[in-house]
């Protein structure tokens, strides 16, 4: 081992300092406004005006409960979710959970793949070049490139998405009833309607998307955050989740201030949610647009298949690891290109409905959602794993009806009539 | 010794299996086996049985194997209740789904199913023992795992065995407990991890999380225990001294590289490692504090102090004697350094000319005619330059003086290019 030079010191310092700030939860939030989100977002302030807004401040609530079990549990344990999920509840429930997860998540790839093509879409680039180009190119980035380097600049493009905030204060929404929409639950007519219900159910999938978890989990295990510098982390994942879900008020007001208002209503292809940057940009919109989406896809679209490959793998004790060769790791491998090809594959259907299937995936997200948060549930209050830090009472309670509620929505929304 | 093939052997497909007495009424089902460690490793202790009672076990040697595919007590058998103070290694409750050390492959594994064995332990053939034979880590396993119960046992079997199997015999495979009590309970010692190349040992480490980390470090002797901590990163360096007392830290600094201690502990916060530096004793620290003076990324920051020197007017016998008596890592070693009375560096000799001159042949006659040296602030890429015009095997560090001071080895400039890229 080698002390490191003294300029190397220095700059590992700054980035560490960089870091420190932007931890884990930080990026796991940026992450989590993706295609899916934005999408699903959109189409919520889109068809529905403002009267989704109500759900930001539960949902808010319950992501940061969701997202501190994680990271507290990977600090505990210096453990994955998928490990934990593997040592207690064995091999048969882990293979279950992870088929589920590679399903689902699936599902997620094809909605960043439809953010690429939608938002390139704009650029007049046809899908069929983009979608196979910018696959490859993820693809290359993380078994021959550098992962680690990229992810900054991914990061620092994300200072794009204060743009929906802004656009979200020009499209002239109406203070007031925005602000009254937040805190004040919608007429008791709109659950008649099953789309409504399945809308509610995309918006807490996407918000607080299961891939997410596990994603978080790693990340703070990797960092080797001690105990004694939680709090810090604690802080992270909290100012996270309120960015993650100012981002997505805004994204909801400025579709539904200009969608919702004119009338235009739902959301068909990607070129339909530039209109709502229009305020801002005018004519000019689609730019923003379409930069701030293909940035988001592009960033989940290359850390998604890794961290499901990654989190197959430890789950079922495979070889894991770009560090190592295809022929050592051949599950982590085959799993990483096959979400990569196949996503990109669905996504070049002619006439592929893009928004429909990517607000589908993040449907999936809500009904897998509980499963997930049921297993951390049962993980992270046990004294033998947690020691003291188990999960208080009050904390317990909200992750508890988090997971009944988004049950009895995935219920209500299948059995509802009208079908989404 | 025979074995029977046709009854299960393995974990998963006994685990369940019905145990009937000799009527044929059903006593319990098997829900675990217990294997005993240390001196008994490997030898099944018993079945637990989950009867009316509770757990029970019940050796091996008193159940007959039915054609049915269950267990018959015989006449004779005594179950006796689980005691706390038993013990036994559970396979189901200790072993499967968790994290064991292929000794022989060197990396971190994930039990998927445990194959043990039946044998006959003394003449009679019906008579039958169980013993643990090797654990299942591949896709077998985990078929195995993941369709009990779906199909029948025969198909499964079948099915299962078209998936490729990857085993590790029980005697290459070392457990991790985290519980030190337990561990000594269970006599659960790395006795094979020592003979492991350190590097492979830091790989094992980077693998495992910070309880089952310490778990294993903590039983490496203080001079393995060194040699590991100079492989691994700087981040667990940090995380696997954060969690260990600084008297236990400062024996196995003790014990590393003064070079390589010195760049660990430069990282550390003043206090902390002034903590470690004082439970070490004189002579050590004094070495490592005074690497601890240099910029990092010099000659004197990359050095060893450590070097084999001999007076310029001794014979090869006295280098050779210098070489015996060296208190650092003799592998390292690649030439000796000839030096006048006042320490000032005169001349080098590699090994390899001293090992073929007869041994009262005066050094001085076997030294190079140039040498080259570094001074101390000489930064990382001239030290790496130096190395590679002048292919060297080390490089002297020496002091305004002129005096010897230490050696830059090739595997710290190895580690500084790669660093780079």
């Amino acid at each position: 081992m080698q002390r490191k030079s003294g300029t190397t010191v220095a700059w590992k310092t700054r980035i560490l300092l960089f870091l420190a700030v932007l931890g884990p939860g930080f990026i796991t939030a940026n992450v989590d406004n993706d295609a899916g989100g934005i999408l699903t977002y959109s189409q919520a302030g889109a068809q529905f005006g403002y009267t989704l807004l109500w759900t930001m401040l539960p949902i808010t609530l319950a992501l940061i409960v969701v997202q501190e079990m994680c990271a507290r549990m990977g600090v505990v344990t210096g453990k994955g979710l998928s490990d934990l999920i593997r040592e207690e509840f064995g091999l048969r429930a882990t293979f279950i959970m992870m088929i589920l997860l590679v399903v689902v998540n699936f599902g997620n790839v094809i909605a960043e793949f439809s953010g690429i093509a939608g938002s390139l879409q704009l650029f007049h680039i046809h899908k069929d070049i983009s979608v196979p180009v910018c696959a490859l190119l993820v693809w290359l980035l993380v078994v021959k490139g550098n992962y680690k380097g990229v992810e900054k600049v991914f990061l620092a493009a994300s200072v794009f998405y204060i743009a929906y905030i802004i656009a979200g204060v020009l499209s002239g929404p109406s203070w007031h009833e925005a602000l009254v929409a937040t805190v004040k639950m919608p007429p008791r007519a709109v659950w008649r309607e099953s789309s409504y219900v399945y809308m509610v159910v995309g918006v807490i999938g996407t918000t607080i998307a299961p891939w997410m978890q596990f994603y978080l989990q790693s990340s703070v295990v990797e960092k080797g955050i001690s105990i004694k510098n939680y709090a810090a982390s604690r802080l992270d994942v909290i100012v996270g989740s309120f960015f993650t879900d100012i981002v997505a008020w805004f994204i909801v007001v400025a579709c539904a201030a200009t969608l919702f208002a004119h009338g235009l209503g739902a959301i068909k292809v990607p070129e339909d949610a530039a209109e709502a940057m229009k305020p801002l940009a005018g004519n000019y919109a689609f730019l923003l647009f379409a930069f701030g989406l293909f940035n988001a896809s592009l960033f989940a679209a290359s850390i998604l298949p890794l961290s499901t490959a990654y989190t197959v793998c430890e789950g079922l004790g495979l070889e894991s690891g770009v560090d190592k060769t295809f022929k050592e790791a051949p599950v982590f491998y085959w799993l990483y290109t096959l979400l990569i090809i196949g996503g990109a594959a669905v996504v070049l259907i002619p006439n592929f409905p893009l928004v429909r299937i990517t607000i589908l995936s993040q449907v999936l997200n809500g009904v897998l959602l509980p499963v997930v948060i049921i297993f951390m549930l049962l993980l992270i209050n046990r004294k033998d794993l947690m020691g003291k830090h188990v999960n208080s009472r009050w904390f317990n309670a909200i992750a508890w009806a988090t997971a009944i509620i988004v049950i009895a929505l995935s219920v209500v929304m299948l059995f509802a009539p009208g079908g989404g | 010794m025979r074995e029977r093939r046709t009854f299960p052997s393995n974990l998963t497909s006994l685990i369940g299996t019905p145990v009937t007495d000799t009527g044929g009424h059903l006593r319990g089902r098997v829900k675990d086996i217990a294997v005993g460690t240390g001196t008994e490793a490997g030898i099944v202790a018993g079945l637990i049985l989950k009867t009316r009672e509770g757990r029970e076990l019940v050796p091996a040697r008193d159940l007959l194997q039915t054609p049915s595919g269950a267990l018959e007590l015989r006449p004779e058998a005594v179950l006796r209740p689980v005691t706390p103070d038993d013990s036994f290694l559970m396979l189901q409750q200790d072993l499967l789904d968790q994290q064991i050390i292929d000794v022989h492959g060197r990396k971190v594994v994930r039990v998927n199913d445990v194959d043990l064995q039946w044998f006959c332990p003394g003449e009679n053939a019906s008579q039958q023992d169980l013993r643990v034979r090797e654990v299942e880590v591949g896709l077998r396993g985990a078929v195995r795992r993941i369709f009990k119960g779906l199909m029948p046992r025969t198909t499964l079997d079948s099915f299962a065995r078209r998936f490729p199997a990857r085993v590790i015999p029980w005697e290459l495979v070392d457990l991790i407990e985290v519980d030190p009590a337990r561990r000594v309970k269970l006599k659960i010692e790395h006795t094979h991890l020592a003979q492991m190349h350190p590097s492979d040992l830091a790989d094992i480490l980077e693998e495992l999380a910070p309880a089952e980390r310490k778990a294993i470090f903590t039983t490496l002797d203080e001079e393995v225990a060194a040699e590991t901590l100079e492989e691994v990163g700087p981040k667990l360096q940090r995380s696997l001294i954060d969690s260990l007392d600084c008297e236990t830290v400062a024996g196995i600094v003790e014990e590393m590289d003064p070079g390589a201690a010195a760049d660990m502990l430069g990282d550390l916060p003043r206090a902390h490692s002034k903590a470690i530096l004082q439970g070490m004793s004189p002579e050590e620290r004094h070495e490592v504090e005074e690497l601890l003076e240099y910029r990092e990324d010099s000659a004197a920051g990359r050095m060893t102090p450590d070097f084999v020197s001999v007076s310029l007017d001794g014979t090869v016998a006295d280098a050779i004697q210098a070489l015996r008596e060296f208190d650092g890592d003799p592998e390292s070693v690649a030439e000796v350094y000839l030096v006048d009375g006042g320490g000032v560096l005169k001349g080098v000799v590699p090994l390899s000319r001293l090992v073929l001159a007869q041994p009262d042949t005066r050094v001085a006659v076997l030294a190079e005619p140039h040498f080259i040296s570094s001074g101390m602030d000489m930064r990382d890429p001239q030290v790496a330059e130096l190395f590679d015009k002048y292919n060297l095997r080390a490089l002297p560090v020496i002091d305004p003086a002129g005096r010897l001071a230490g050696v830059v080895q090739p595997d710290h400039v190895i580690a500084f290019l790669r660093e780079r890229h």
